[in-house]
């Protein structure tokens, strides 16, 4: 080529922010006027030619020559349009590379002389190294930026045999910044191009992998959840096509209806909706939804108010009790009074009783009875052996396998927010570590604070004021004092003989008859023959053993039918010894006579009351008091507050004190292996050792019981009741008592009352004349 | 690759194969006779003695310069599609021509490419 070919003067196209390379296409705006004008300029010539041209600073709004890169591209318009008047769309294709010479014109546009400048070919093996470098780098980067790009594009970019090409190619795909692309043009040789281009694909590709690795981590974690998603919203679609409903949707839908047609506390529907709202949001397979399902179907379940319509008929009330239970005239008048007062006060609380006694006298049967009488709900549970003060209050829902307390499940049992609760057992409550269910108690007894009980479950405000609350106990002292406190104490002390046989007859044998498959003709028990089992087959303040007892007769009597014998059989007290073995033989039996040092004491336990003696005899030689019987501390105090008071009045007793001197003294309570304790024994010990010394025998049908002070007086006891009848089991029909305790006779069988004789004592020494006889004469002869 | 803010260079693909990219390319029909290959290259408003033909073996090349000769004063272009300046095109055929005989003719703006063998002219 000549020199003359190779100088061209054109006009200039300044562009911002890019480079035009040869060999390329590029679209291009034109609106400067300048630019317009040298594009028209162009476009007026035969060859349509321009220079185009990158400027230093894009913000130049007129630039001179200095202004621009000394090297541009000589370009041919290709396309031109004018989508309005201003401005100009051109398709440039560039052709070669050239130097910027001198500016020839400036006005109305920059016309530059321009000197051609190919890169003179160059076929080195470094070329051909770089060349090839260049090509790998650049599939991977096409791999990494478009993984779907056609495969005629890398096709291309290997089958490009000229590396120039190739580098102005990939100049024009990868995104560079100005400078970069302007140092590519003005490369002087073909292998500083590519070296230049090596570094920037090397550069991008990084960039590319590193992209690549975090968008592939972000879509790891996302697809896996995507992907159930997908499946999901699949099924449902299916579910729908099929008219099926979804089954979550449906569930959720059914919950919030039986939501919406609750009668609900404030509190708790707004609780409900959001736990609801919480649910709907949760995929089935979150681990909360489980358990949000089963809070919300208990919430739903709950009697929230839903009370039962209580039976204000008193006279129906007062026939259903004597229906179902025999005596008990103070529990059924005090259930007869709530009722009266629940007639003028609807709103009244209901109270919180505790039946306490002997077992086996009716307390839970009862609680059933009242249930009945009051047309309340009824529900019970155990508190026996309960430690842990969640099984009462619930575990929060944060713990895996939470559920409610034992009081909200019966309450959701019951189905109404006022049933009568029986809480059994309350004295046997355990208590460790994890809390003390009686504390629990307190507040869900105590009808202030239950108003708005919270269980650690639910978290929300149940009123159990409506709640008629009845708890049962053997023994009081195992109770703790606040609880008690809380309680309306109804002792059901036992019952006696009269009334056994009573209950017997109304209860008892209609229900074995009937367990046994008999009819109530087929076996029938005289009266004799129930007190035979009364008082030589069992020793109880309860019933238990009598049902037992008159169970085994009926079983017995069923099993002679099944046999083949049909007749009718009439049970005698002659017949108990075939029928249910030899009595039970009682102690009192051995004593019909007592040698003098022995005395006839009563006793109150927990399963009711029980004939005490206490044995003393002298010790010679010996000098202590010895105490043996498995005594308590307090009972051991008596003993020796009895011993004092003897030794200290022997003189007016008519006592000779030399025994005092010279022997010792023992004294025992039988049964050896049972534990005692308590005062009440006081009266017994004294009246022992009173007979001991003096050598007289007390009366074998008097018991007695009292508390003894040093200086003689008698103090009353508890438990008179269950002493009285367990004396009568005994077949004592004389009692000494503390004058005190006489107004606790009310409480007896009126049978009871008039066939025992009751001795009041204020002192000791009416103890011992009531006991011992011939003591008056004595007393006298002292005097 | 990445989506850049300025003008975007693009490549040329088709028939960019042949020839390099830096000329204008005319369309062409090819049609094949019992003697031999006729090719009809579309150069309109091209001046015969811009055009150079070369047979080379089976690859007919043809370029030369569109110019654009209608300039009249007082007008300007306000919208151009048609390419001018250089042009080049070279087609390959299937085979060989063996001793061939080149014929050009150019009609109505169409350039007539009649390659035939010996015989087949005979």
């Amino acid at each position: 080529m000549s020199d003359t070919e190779r100088i061209h003067i054109l006009p200039v196209l300044p562009l911002k922010n890019s480079v035009l390379f040869p060999h390329l296409l590029m679209p291009l705006a034109v609106g400067r006027p300048a630019s317009v004008a040298a594009v028209e300029a162009a476009l007026a010539t035969e060859g349509k030619e321009i220079v185009i041209v990158a400027q230093r600073e894009a913000a130049t709004e007129m630039p001179g020559l200095e202004d621009l890169y000394r090297v541009g591209t000589r370009a041919v318009i290709k396309k031109m349009a004018r989508p309005d008047e201003s401005r100009l769309e051109l398709i440039v294709l560039g052709v070669e590379r050239v130097v910027l010479l001198k500016a020839e014109q400036t006005e109305p546009y920059m016309q530059v002389r321009v000197r051609d400048w190919p890169l003179p070919d160059e076929r080195s093996t470094e070329v051909e190294a770089l060349h090839r470098a260049v090509v790998d780098l650049a599939g991977r980067a096409l791999s990494l930026a478009q993984p779907q790009a056609p495969a005629e594009l890398s096709q291309f970019l290997v089958s490009t045999e000229d590396p120039l090409r190739l580098v102005y190619l990939m100049a024009g795909m990868l995104s560079l910044e100005l400078g970069k692309e302007q140092s590519l043009l003005e490369a002087q040789t073909r292998s500083e191009a590519l070296r230049l281009m090596h570094a920037y694909l090397a550069h991008e590709v990084q960039v590319l992998e590193l992209r690549s690795k975090i968008a592939s981590e972000t879509q790891s974690e996302m697809s896996k959840q995507q992907r159930e998603y997908v499946l999901r919203q699949q099924m449902r679609a299916i579910q729908q096509e099929l008219g099926e409903k979804d089954p979550q949707q449906a569930e959720i839908e059914l919950l919030r209806e039986r939501l919406a047609k609750l009668e609900l506390p404030e509190e708790v529907r707004k609780e409900a909706e959001r736990e609801l709202g919480r649910l709907e949001r949760l995929p089935p397979g979150a681990p909360d939804h489980q358990v949000i399902r089963t809070y919300l179907d208990y919430v739903v379940e709950l009697p929230w108010n839903r009370h039962t319509q209580d039976n204000l008929d008193i006279a129906r009330a007062r026939q259903i009790l004597d229906e179902d239970h025999y005596d008990l005239k103070d529990v059924k008048e005090r259930i007869l009074e709530h009722l009266g007062v629940l007639k003028l006060n609807p709103g009244a609380k209901a109270p919180i009783l505790c039946f306490f006694g002997p077992p086996g006298v009716g307390k839970t049967s009862l609680g059933q009875s009242i249930a009945r009488a009051l047309g309340r709900k009824f529900e019970r549970m155990s508190l026996g052996g309960l430690h842990d003060e969640a099984e009462l209050r619930g575990h929060r829902r944060t713990y895996i396998g939470a559920m409610p307390g034992r009081i909200m499940q019966a309450i959701r049992r019951a189905g109404s927010a006022n049933p009568l609760l029986m809480l059994d057992e309350v004295d046997k409550l355990g208590r460790d570590f994890r809390g003390d269910p009686a504390a629990a108690l307190l507040e869900i007894l105590d009808p202030e604070q239950n108003k708005t009980f919270r269980d650690n479950y639910l978290d929300l405000p149940f009123d159990l004021s409506k709640v008629f609350f009845i708890t049962t106990a053997n023994a009081l002292d195992t109770v703790p004092a606040p609880l008690l406190d809380r309680m309306e104490m109804l002792r059901l002390a036992g019952y006696s003989e009269e009334e056994k046989i009573e209950i017997a007859r109304r209860y008892l044998i209609p229900r074995q008859l009937q367990q046994a498959g008999l009819a109530a003709d087929e076996c029938v028990f005289t009266d004799e023959a129930l007190v035979e089992i009364i008082s030589h087959y069992t020793r109880e303040a309860g019933l238990r053993q009598l049902e037992r007892g008159i169970g085994r007769v009926a079983r017995k009597v069923a099993l002679r039918h099944a046999e083949g014998d049909p007749t009718a059989v009439t049970v005698r007290a002659a017949d108990l010894v075939e029928l249910l073995g030899p009595p039970i033989p009682a102690p009192e039996e051995l004593r019909k006579e007592l040698p003098p040092g022995v005395a006839t004491g009563l006793a109150w336990t927990e399963t009711g009351g029980e004939v005490l003696y206490v044995e003393a005899t002298l010790l010679p030689g010996g000098k202590d008091l010895t105490i043996t019987g498995h005594i308590g501390e307090v009972m051991q105090e008596s003993a020796k507050a009895a011993r004092s008071y003897i030794w200290a009045n022997a003189a007016r007793l008519g006592i000779d004190p030399a025994p005092f001197k010279d022997s010792g003294l023992h004294v025992h309570v039988p049964a050896g292996a049972i534990p005692k304790d308590g005062p009440s024994a006081g009266v017994t010990m004294a009246t022992a050792l009173a007979s001991l010394y003096m050598q007289a025998p007390p009366r074998s049908d008097t018991a007695m019981t009292g508390e003894v002070t040093l200086t003689g007086l008698v103090l009353p006891i508890g438990g008179v009741k269950e002493k009285v009848l367990a004396a009568r089991r005994a077949g004592l029909k004389r009692i000494v008592l503390p004058r005190a305790n006489q107004k606790d006779l009310r409480d007896l069988p009126e049978k009871v009352r008039a066939e025992t004789e009751f001795v009041f004592a204020d002192r000791i020494e009416d103890v011992l004349a009531a006991v011992i006889p011939g003591l008056e004469a004595r007393l006298s002869r002292a005097a | 690759m990445r989506d850049k803010p300025k003008q975007l260079p693009v490549i040329l693909f088709a028939g960019s194969q042949a020839g390099t990219a830096t000329c204008w390319q005319p369309a062409v029909d090819i049609y094949r006779s019992r003697s031999g290959w006729l090719l009809k290259f579309d150069l309109a408003g091209v001046r015969v003695e811009d055009v150079e033909v070369l047979v080379e073996g089976c690859h007919v090349t043809v370029r030369g310069v569109r110019r654009d000769w209608v300039l009249e004063e007082g007008y300007w272009h306000y919208a151009m599609e048609i390419a001018y300046n250089r042009f080049e095109r070279t087609v390959q055929l299937p085979c060989e021509v063996p001793h061939p005989h080149t014929q050009l003719e150019y009609r109505h703006g169409i350039l007539i490419v009649r390659l035939d063998t010996e015989e087949g002219s005979r």
